[in-house]
């Protein structure tokens, strides 16, 4: 009898502490819009965006590569219970999909930042430029299609407008302040574009050359830059001696003195090239997340990319204005 | 004064599914030739491996050459030949030559490297027990015949002073079982080696032993051969026709 | 491509020369391991690595400094294997499976608890053949050099334990010190050539070579040589396959080792055929 009356006490007590809890959570959610996003650049143009007047909230845990990332439970809560989600692709976040299938569909407003982009295939690989492999990619697009849309600022116009309709059709209350913010934000982005476009404008080289998996093909693209990476897109494959060779070769016979490693990646083969080459290795942020430090920072993806534009600017041996 | 070999007090064992051994007391001294018989599961092999340390003593003492079996390293003095059925993974990739030549090891100190006179010792008792041919085969390949005397090849290599036998006939046919008992009779006459041999055919063993072990998880009798033939317990446990049997010699 | 061409590249020659090291050092604790049915202790202990590298990283400790933390931890996970096929009486691969998943668990925990990193940690966690440093040529070499001198010096007693624990324990062999002593020198080949080479590669040449040789051996000191002459071979004609090809090097080896084996496979049937008949 007394275990019954224990048992009893401790649920109510349970539900309680259940109910009061939800009620808390609850006056949160009403008074701001929970939007939950899945890579960093998504992260940074949302939380601009939304000003003080929503929870802007990051899926990946700092530092980690989001190919190995992979949902717990309390994500999927956090998704379904958020007002807006916004991923970009099923190249970068395959599991984005699998979580929507288990989410309520009506509740829940979805954003693909990525709608509108022409996505590229990737395929500037060292040793695959000349072969005759080039048409790899045409047989199955999900494989071969460069998902670092973000890189092209053009592009990222593009996600900073997709996120903005997200937030007005999801909180139309205060759409005229995401629409100032977001303006503000286009306008930053125009401004680095600006800088870019002349600050890699007067270069000794224009070989941009990577001892990484394929990342900065936009980038490369929108300002004219020979773009080579030691491996394709797929994080997972492992590079043959024959392409190490060729990447050597090729460093040799470009006569650049830097290699571009990627930072949170380790940077093993990148430094072994560049040491075979006698160059030395200089690191860009792909920017699909943060380590944790630079969280901590609270480092935004315009600084990034400046950072970015500083070592590309050593790299190529630039003039700078 | 007879040397003392193998003693036990009160010795049980009790590992595994229970109680296997219960207050076993014998002393075996040198020159003995011990035959321990008993029907199957009654702990003979446990015994044994108790007197090795190789199963945990629960209570009372064992004692080797005077000194307890938990902390015996006097290796050297010892031979065992295993119940082979268990031992043998037939892929291992060992020849009877090296199978054998590690039975020195007990005679070595850190690093125990093999010198040239090892092979020679090991040579010379593959002759002597008749598999010198194929000492370069495989342990694997053998019959069950074979590798028993292999196996007893490298309990007798370091020369023992006391060789543990543990069903040795198994595997082998009457006429080589014979044969292989007449081995051990003269290792155990001419070269004074005491011997512990445990075996379930007790009519043949007692052709042999010069006593007798009889266990069923108690010890029911430890005498000579020819009290156990004349012993009346003896008889009413296996019945007069029986151990008439058993004691009548060829 | 000709091979002073291919051999001119610095990387390709401390890849063959680390390779190779670490190949025939793997090779030869696989006899043993393989023969003692521990065949799959590489894997089990790659993902305790996994785990003591969270740990390191979460105390920001990259590369070289993580094994200050993963060599101990993985010591210790290795002499468990151990302690938990003695002691509960579980066969090698249960008590690999054990450690194996609680190395694992520990380190997907702390990776969450700890709310990430500065960096990628899969990314820091396997090494790859083609990116050995000048340093860690020389760390494969001392390996090299500790992990044979300890073969060497125990080979008897390690070839008793592996024939019968029983039998080498009655021939005065202390077995836990020689089980002890080839568990922690597995643990640490693996935990230091896993940071060379990775992982796929070190639990490939654990068990390849070693169940190749044994298809052919009649000896057991023609088995360890054998093996370490296929896990040696099959790195040398990985590198330069991986060159003429363009297949992933790492991949390349362990193929080869697979076709080594299929050969010896092959070979033996041929042999108890011609020999029968």
């Amino acid at each position: 009898m007394r275990t019954l009356l224990l048992i009893v006490l401790s649920l109510t007590a349970m539900a309680v502490a259940g109910l009061t809890g939800c009620t808390r959570g609850e006056q949160q959610a009403s008074t701001k819009l929970q939007v939950v996003t899945t890579l960093f650049p998504l992260f940074d143009f949302a939380r601009i965006i939304a000003g003080e007047r929503a929870e802007v909230t990051m899926l990946l845990p700092p530092g980690m590569e989001p190919h190995s990332f992979e949902p717990k439970p309390n994500d999927i809560i956090r998704i379904s219970k958020s007002g807006l989600f916004i991923y970009t692709s099923r190249y970068m976040e395959p599991w984005a999909e699998t979580i929507l299938k288990g989410t309520d569909r009506r509740s829940l407003r979805v954003v693909d930042a990525g709608q509108g982009v022409s996505y590229l295939k990737g395929s500037a690989e060292v040793g695959h430029d000349h072969a005759g492999h080039g048409d790899h990619g045409t047989d199955d697009h999900a494989a071969g299609m460069d998902p670092h849309i973000w890189l092209d600022f053009s592009n990222a116009v593009v996600i900073v407008n997709n996120i903005l309709t997200g937030f007005v059709a999801a909180d139309p209350a205060n759409a005229p302040l995401y629409r100032d913010n977001a303006a503000a934000l286009n306008a930053r982005l125009a401004d680095l574009d600006r800088r870019y476009r002349e600050g890699l404008s007067s270069c000794a080289s224009r070989t941009f050359l990577h001892g990484g998996h394929y990342t900065f093909g936009y980038l490369a693209r929108r300002y004219g830059l020979e773009y080579r990476s030691l491996s394709g897109i797929s994080s997972e494959s492992e590079p043959s001696a024959a392409k190490m060779a060729a990447m050597v070769r090729q460093i040799r016979s470009s006569g650049v003195r830097y290699l571009f490693a990627e930072e949170l990646l380790s940077p093993r083969l990148t430094e072994t090239l560049a040491g075979e080459a006698g160059v030395e290795v200089l690191k860009l942020h792909g920017a699909h997340n943060l380590g944790k430090d630079d969280v901590q920072r609270g480092i935004g993806f315009i600084e990034l990319m400046e950072q970015n534009l500083a070592n590309l600017q050593k790299g190529l041996a630039c003039r700078s204005k | 004064m007879p040397v003392e070999i193998v003693a036990t007090e009160g010795l049980g064992c009790s590992y595994r599914e229970g109680c296997v051994l219960e207050d076993i007391s014998f002393t075996v001294t040198a020159g003995d030739y011990v035959g321990i018989v008993g029907p199957n599961g009654s702990g003979k092999s446990t015994l044994v491996q108790a007197l090795l340390g190789l199963v945990p003593v629960s209570s009372g003492a064992a004692r080797l050459f005077g000194s307890r079996c938990d902390g015996f390293n006097q290796w050297g003095r010892v031979g065992y030949l295993p119940q082979s059925l268990h031992l043998l993974n037939p892929v291992f990739p060992a020849t009877v030559a090296e199978v054998v030549g590690l039975g020195l090891l007990s005679l070595k100190s850190f690093p125990r490297r093999f010198t040239r006179h090892d092979r020679n010792t090991v040579d010379a008792l593959l002759e002597e027990l008749g598999i010198y041919d194929i000492r370069t085969k495989l342990i694997g390949e053998l019959s069950g015949g074979q590798q028993q005397r292999v196996l007893l090849a490298r309990a007798m290599v370091n020369e023992p002073e006391l060789l543990i036998l543990d069903e040795p006939t198994a595997a082998l046919d009457p006429e080589t079982r014979q044969r292989f008992y007449q081995m051990i009779a003269d290792i155990n006459r001419t070269r004074g080696v005491t011997v512990l041999l445990v075996t379930h055919d007790t009519g043949v063993i007692g052709q042999h032993a010069s006593k007798m072990l009889y266990l069923d998880k108690r010890m029911l009798f430890y005498g000579s051969f020819e009290d156990f033939c004349h012993s009346p317990e003896m008889s009413s446990l296996f019945g007069e026709h029986s151990q008439h049997l058993m004691c009548h010699r060829h | 491509m000709n091979i002073l061409e291919i051999l001119s590249y610095g990387f390709i020659q401390r890849a063959l020369l680390a390779g190779t090291l670490i190949a025939v050092l793997c090779s030869v604790l696989g006899v043993f391991l393989v023969l003692r049915r521990l065949s799959l202790i590489g894997d089990g202990l790659a993902h305790v690595t996994f785990g003591s590298t969270a740990i390191a990283l979460a105390f920001k400790l990259y590369s070289a400094a993580s094994l200050l933390v993963s060599l101990p931890v993985v010591l210790l996970a290795s002499l468990g294997i151990l302690k938990l096929t003695e002691k509960a009486r579980l066969s090698g691969d249960a008590a690999i499976g054990i450690v194996s998943a609680v190395g694992i668990s520990a380190g997907i925990m702390l990776a969450s608890v700890g709310g990430g990193y500065n960096v990628d940690l899969l990314s820091y966690l396997f090494g790859n053949i083609l990116s050995i440093t000048y340093e860690e040529v020389l760390i494969a070499a001392g390996l090299f050099c500790v992990v044979m001198l300890l073969l060497g010096l125990f080979f008897n007693d390690l070839l008793a334990i592996t024939f019968n624990e029983g039998l080498a324990r009655v021939s005065g062999v202390r077995t836990n010190l020689i089980n002890a002593v080839l568990v922690m020198l597995t643990a640490l080949s693996v935990v230091l050539a896993m940071k060379l080479v990775g992982i796929m590669l070190i639990s490939s040449l654990l068990i390849l070579p070693a169940v190749s040789a044994l298809q052919l051996a009649r000896s057991f000191k023609a088995c360890i040589a054998l093996a370490a002459l296929q896990g040696c071979c099959s790195v040398v004609a990985g590198i330069f396959v991986s060159f003429l090809t363009n297949l992933p090097t790492s991949a390349t080896i362990v193929m080869l080792n697979l076709l080594f084996f299929g050969a010896s496979c092959g070979l033996r049937r041929l042999l108890g055929a011609k020999s029968s008949s």
